[in-house]
């Protein structure tokens, strides 16, 4: 009952914390229970948030989806978020590409891991297409389009680093329908942790 | 303590209810709009007695679409709302039909079973996941909701609260 308390507390601050206190006020929290870490901020009326899932959590995941052990102990164990961006209230819709998202490690930034390595090798390794639809879609999509009053997705994503790394997300967006030089938005979560 | 007390009810205040009672992300409680709105995509699957159901079927209906998986948190807390919006709306000639994307009858069926309400609308299966691409969904859960004429004039992508009094009103305000 006090761990269940303790992640309403969490959630309650992640998100109402980024509204109260505006623009690029980055949250950190940690479930009591699980130990899964989070990180949040908002910008321009666009909240993400990342919060880690541990590679336990994955491996269940996926052996109950009929994935085996060892085909996903490579993803699993590839640093894995789960991930909310939200258009809450940005000046129009907000249109991202999670190709032009960055991981910034020792200074040095990379691309985040495509969804469509992970299933090329997973179909390579045999799993059925029931294991594979799950998979593709339990990952956060590649592109959307959210329009403001509150359109959201959650999903996987996997960040391709190894276990306890530290790095910073940069993530962007294009801001549809307003003035040039206005249509670019972006957000930084500093200091996010790989779980153990 | 005090304090802590406080803050509790503005931020329950702020987000009125669940979704911070579970500790969860909340659910959003609008529609929107599609400008300008565009013709549905054609659907017709198997529903869970492997009977073929075609959106085609409710012409002159306002139809509600929702793209849906077990696995997937939103869709699961969404679930609910959805029956509720069924229950209210019915008999203003609203249909609601639930799109599984490549899950078997069983696992749905299971989880069905620990829905609260449970739902009554009809519940078909994308097993290949092939209507979801040819719709234009990115990710889970996604709902088009379809006017008399076919076509699609609210879409919410990710989870929602549909028997808020909002969405509510965007549906009935539709079948009138």
């Amino acid at each position: 009952m006090k761990g269940i308390a303790g992640r309403r507390w969490a959630w309650c601050w992640v998100f109402c914390a980024g509204l109260a206190w505006g623009n690029d006020t980055q949250q950190h929290v940690k479930d009591p229970v699980t130990g899964a870490e989070t990180w949040a901020a908002e910008s321009g009326g666009v909240f993400l948030s990342l919060t880690q899932i541990l590679p336990d959590q994955l491996r269940a995941f996926y052996v109950n989806r009929g994935l085996t052990l060892d085909q996903i102990e490579p993803f699993a164990t590839s640093c894995v978020f789960m991930t909310v961006l939200r258009n809450d209230s940005a000046p129009g819709p907000i249109h991202f590409r999670r190709a032009d998202w960055r991981v910034r490690l020792d200074g040095k930034d990379r691309a985040l891991t495509p969804t469509d390595k992970w299933l090329t090798a997973l179909r390579r390794q045999g799993v059925e297409p029931p294991g594979l639809i799950a998979f593709r879609w339990a990952q956060f999509p590649r592109e959307q389009t959210y329009r403001p009053g509150g359109d959201w997705n959650q999903g996987m994503l996997s960040v391709g680093l190894e276990p306890g790394q530290s790095f910073d997300l940069m993530a962007s967006w294009r801001v549809e329908g307003v003035a040039a030089g206005n249509e670019r938005g972006k957000l930084i979560l500093k200091g996010v942790r790989c779980a153990d | 303590m005090q304090i802590r007390y406080l803050s509790l009810v503005l931020l329950l205040w702020i987000f009125s209810g669940a979704a911070v009672a579970q500790g969860l992300p909340p659910l959003s409680h609008s529609l929107t709009p599609m400008d300008p709105p565009i013709p549905a995509p054609p659907l017709s699957l198997p529903n869970l007695d492997e009977d073929k159901v075609a959106l085609s079927d409710f012409g002159g209906k306002v139809v509600v679409v929702n793209f849906w998986a077990t696995w997937c948190p939103p869709c699961r807390r969404e679930m609910g709302s959805l029956e509720r919006l069924h229950q209210a709306t019915a008999a203003s000639g609203v249909e609601v039909l639930g799109v599984n994307v490549g899950e078997d009858s069983d696992t749905i069926f299971s989880f069905l079973g620990t829905i609260d309400p449970s739902p009554t609308f009809p519940m078909l299966l994308d097993a290949e996941a092939e209507t979801v691409d040819r719709w234009g969904v990115r990710g889970l859960p996604t709902t088009y909701v379809i006017d008399r004429e076919g076509k699609v004039r609210y879409r919410a992508v990710g989870g929602r609260e549909f028997d808020h009094p909002q969405i509510l009103e965007a549906i009935r305000a539709l079948a009138k």
